[in-house]
This record gives C-alpha cells, sequence and structure tokens, in this order.
C-alpha cells in the first residue's frame, strides 16, 4: 500500500475508478514526511514551560506555550534523560525557556511533539555572546597560550583546593587525595554560582597562591548560567596570573569555561583533578620494591663477576703450575746438557782414531823398521821389486838388509798362482 | 612527600645506572648498594608515614 502511495496521480483518482482508501499508517506516515521540513528541524523555540512532568525514567515532559494577541499556542515537548542529564538546567512551571530541537511525529497518539536537545533560559543567549566576547578578548591577550601551561610539580607538599566549602565536590577531592596520597590541604573555601560569586573565586584563589604547590579550582556540573562566574575575566586572570600551577575542573566534562582554558591543566572531573594532581602512593612503594631489587640483583652480578675474575687469577698462580713450569725448564736443561755431552764425546772419539790412524801410517811408512825385524828389501838395477815377474832366473839382485846389503843371484822364480 | 622525595628518587635512579655500569668498580659498588638501599628505606618511610592534614583559609 505504500508502494501505491507514492505512485498516486491524477489519472489513478479519476472519477471512473473506485475511491482509494488509505490506511492509518500511510496517513501517518504522510504527514511525518510533511512535518520533514527544514523550518521545523533543528530550530530555537521560546516559550514558558507548562505541565511539567519529570518522568521517573528520566524523559522530561511538559508544553511549551505562548500567549499573544490574547491567543495562546502550546506545543508538546519531550526531552530524553540522556540530553536532559547533559544541560544540567532544572526545568520548572512558568520557566521562560529557549529550546533547540525539532517537531516530529508520535504515531501511536497521533500527536506532533517537539523533541527538545538543549534548553537555554531566556536571556542566556546574550551572556553566551558574552563569554563568546571575553573569550575573543582574553586570548587576544595571550591568556589561553599553551606556551603560558606550567607543568605540575610531580611530589606536591601542599595541594590548595578552591571550591566549596560545602558539598560533593570537596569530599570527592579529599577522598581522592586521602587515598591515593596524604598531604597538607589548604582549602579555600568559596561561593560558586550566583551574582557574586566570580569575586569570591578570584578572591579565594589569591588567597591560596604561594601557600601551595598546585591548585585546584573545581566546581560540580551545572547549567551554563551555573557555571557562568567561571567565564568571568576576573577570575580567568586570577587563574593565569596565579604563581601557583593551576588544574580546573569546573561542570562537566562537556562544559568548558574560560576559567578551565586559562589553567595550566584541564581535568574532566573534581575527582580526575585530584588525580593528577598527587601521585598514586602505591604505584610510587611497588616502583621503590622493584628498585631495590634492581639494586639487589646488579650488586649480585658485580659481586659474581668479581668472585669470577678473582678465581681466574688465583688459577694461573696456583704453586702446581709453577711447578710444572720449573720441571719443564729443568728437562729442557737435562736435554741441552746430553747433547752437549755427547757432541762433546764423539768429537773426542773420532779425533783419537785419526790419531790412531795417522800414527800407523807413518809408522808403515818406514821401511827401516821392518828390516830391523828381519825382513830384506830386494832391488834390481836400483829399482825395489815387489812382484816375482820383475825377476827372472839367473837375474842379480840387491838385498837390502838393516844394517847394510848383500848382492844374491836367482835361482828359480815361483809365481804362487798362475796367470 | 616534599621535594627531597624527588631528590632522593633521582639519587637512587643515578645510583642504580652506576651499578650497572661494568667501569664502576666493585668496592664502589658496594659503597653505592648501601646507600641506595638506606635511600630506598628513607623513600618508604615518606610514603609510609604521609598523613593528611587539612586546614582551611579564612574568608576575610
Amino acid at each position: 500500500m505504500a508502494g501505491r502511495q507514492g505512485q498516486l496521480t491524477f489519472d489513478q483518482i479519476a472519477p471512473r475508478e473506485a475511491p482509494i482508501t488509505l490506511g492509518v499508517s500511510d496517513v501517518s506516515r504522510l504527514i511525518e514526511t510533511l512535518l520533514d521540513d527544514q523550518r521545523l528541524q533543528e530550530i530555537w523555540v521560546r516559550g514558558e514551560i507548562t505541565n511539567y512532568t519529570h518522568h521517573s525514567s528520566g524523559h522530561r515532559y511538559f508544553s511549551l506555550s505562548e500567549e499573544r494577541f490574547g491567543k495562546v499556542s502550546t506545543i508538546q515537548c519531550v526531552i530524553w534523560r540522556s540530553d536532559a542529564a547533559r544541560f544540567g538546567i532544572d526545568l520548572a512551571n512558568g520557566m521562560d525557556v529557549q529550546i533547540y530541537g525539532s517537531v516530529g511525529l508520535y504515531p501511536p497518539q497521533g500527536r506532533y511533539q517537539f523533541y527538545g536537545k538543549e534548553v537555554r533560559r531566556t536571556g542566556e543567549g546574550e551572556k553566551h555572546l558574552l563569554v563568546e566576547r571575553w573569550r575573543r578578548e582574553l586570548d587576544a591577550e595571550g591568556l589561553f597560550a599553551a606556551a603560558r601551561k606550567r607543568p605540575l610539580p610531580r611530589f606536591p607538599r601542599t595541594v590548595g583546593v578552591v571550591t566549596s566549602s560545602t558539598g560533593a565536590v570537596l569530599q570527592d577531592i579529599l577522598n581522592v587525595i586521602s587515598r591515593r596520597f596524604p598531604l597538607t590541604l589548604i582549602v579555600s573555601p568559596t561561593i560558586v554560582q550566583g551574582e557574586t560569586a566570580h569575586l569570591e573565586i578570584t578572591e579565594a584563589i589569591r588567597r591560596v597562591d604561594t601557600r601551595a604547590d598546585v591548585i585546584i579550582v573545581a566546581r560540580g556540573g551545572g547549567s551554563f548560567e551555573d557555571l557562568f562566574p567561571f567565564n568571568h575575566p576576573d577570575v580567568v586572570r586570577a587563574v593565569a596570573g596565579s604563581a601557583t600551577p593551576v588544574v580546573s575542573a569546573v561542570g562537566h566534562e562537556v562544559d568548558v569555561t574560560l576559567c578551565d582554558l586559562a589553567a595550566d591543566l584541564r581535568a574532566p572531573t573534581p575527582s580526575a583533578a585530584a588525580e593528577l594532581v598527587v601521585p598514586d602512593r602505591v604505584e610510587l612503594i611497588s616502583e621503590l620494591l622493584t628498585c631495590r631489587q634492581h639494586l639487589i640483583d646488579q650488586l649480585f652480578r658485580r659481586v659474581q663477576k668479581a668472585s669470577a675474575e678473582v678465581n681466574a687469577l688465583s688459577d694461573r698462580l696456583h704453586p702446581a703450575r709453577l711447578g710444572r713450569l720449573v720441571n719443564w725448564r729443568r728437562e729442557d736443561l737435562a736435554s741441552l746438557s746430553e747433547r752437549l755431552n755427547r757432541a762433546l764425546s764423539t768429537g773426542m772419539v773420532r779425533r783419537r782414531s785419526e790419531v790412531r790412524e795417522q800414527r800407523a801410517m807413518v809408522e808403515a811408512g818406514n821401511p827401516l823398521r821392518l828390516l830391523s825385524r828381519g825382513y830384506c828389501m830386494v832391488e834390481r838395477e836400483n829399482h825395489p821389486v815387489t812382484s816375482a815377474h820383475q825377476i827372472n832366473k839367473g837375474d842379480q839382485v840387491l838385498l837390502r838388509l838393516a844394517d847394510g846389503t848383500g848382492v844374491a843371484k836367482i835361482k828359480e822364480v815361483t809365481y804362487d798362482r798362475n796367470i | 612527600m616534599t621535594e627531597t622525595y624527588e631528590e632522593l628518587l633521582k639519587e637512587l635512579k643515578s645510583i642504580v645506572q652506576k651499578i650497572e655500569d661494568d667501569e664502576t668498580s666493585l668496592d664502589e659498588s658496594i659503597a653505592l648498594y648501601e646507600r641506595g638501599a638506606l635511600l630506598v628505606k628513607r623513600c618508604e618511610e615518606m610514603l609510609e608515614t604521609a598523613e593528611m592534614k587539612i586546614s582551611q583559609l579564612g574568608r576575610d
């Protein structure tokens, strides 16, 4: 049926044909389409709240009314819980507000409604513009510059807290700090909303400045109106001009005040600010334990290394090792001495035999010595006869004896071997 | 928790570094260890004895 509705043309509803009947949901869808008009979407509507109901589900239901020229106009309004939680204004009957949202259909009840996303009290618009102007001016003065931001001390001795002396914010901060790292806290109380709040906040910051190592400026969540003093230039200048680093935690994380921008550090909530300001003692103790174990390990390692060095040196100094060295040298010496002796005695033997030979030769070369023992030499024609072939039968030979000569005649020659 | 804690921690870290260095003599290492162990003890004491003191400035 939805498809047919889209194809509806003049021809199709010509008199000849039976009239087409639409379902309720078809009509409802058509109306929804009609309401989906730019002029009705994402707009600001101003009116007075009536019939306000804060439903147990957290959703807000009310009417927005306006009387003009004696005629009353009313629009039903809904703000879902998630949106209502964000802007933090307590709505009430009779309140003059501006609501941002879109008109839409609620088909089950055949009712159009205004679905609100954001609420401002009338008159706030001017304040928004004012804050915007302050932001530009203070920015031009350089109060929000990143270069101005100072680091927080890692181990503060004293923490200053600028906030309301009553209420959950101070308690949250005290709880976090006492849990993480108890130290000296100086509370500098101030009112945190209202016409003169900015004067008190400024004074509270100045009072605690230089008395603490770090300052927390905190306020719980609230409406734009509630947080307004924290946008005031007096407060911004006090934060920027503080000699002590400032951590700002004003409103919920989505609300950014000028005080937040001027602080050295912005925390999403007061508890988070406390966490940023003091270290966690448990972590510190565990770091120390690790450090101590490291010291022990390193010293042990160093001693082991030294002991290994001593052992190595002691091995090298061992007497047995020294004894071995002496023995080796002794052996070397002995073998050398032996070689020396051998060399010497061999020389002597050689020389002795040489002398003997020489003497034998000398003695052999003296024929007269033989002659004295009864031998004689035979000469023939003044030549010594050394062979039987040199003589013949009848030869005359000279016999030379030790002390004289004799002449002899050969009677016969005999050879020892046949030749 | 004072500035002294920060200083003690800084000294402790430099001592650990020196002991880790093999160039450091054994004698020096032992002396450094003794100093380091003392620093750890003092840091622990500082952390353990920390207590909350709250004062409130008067509005004048």
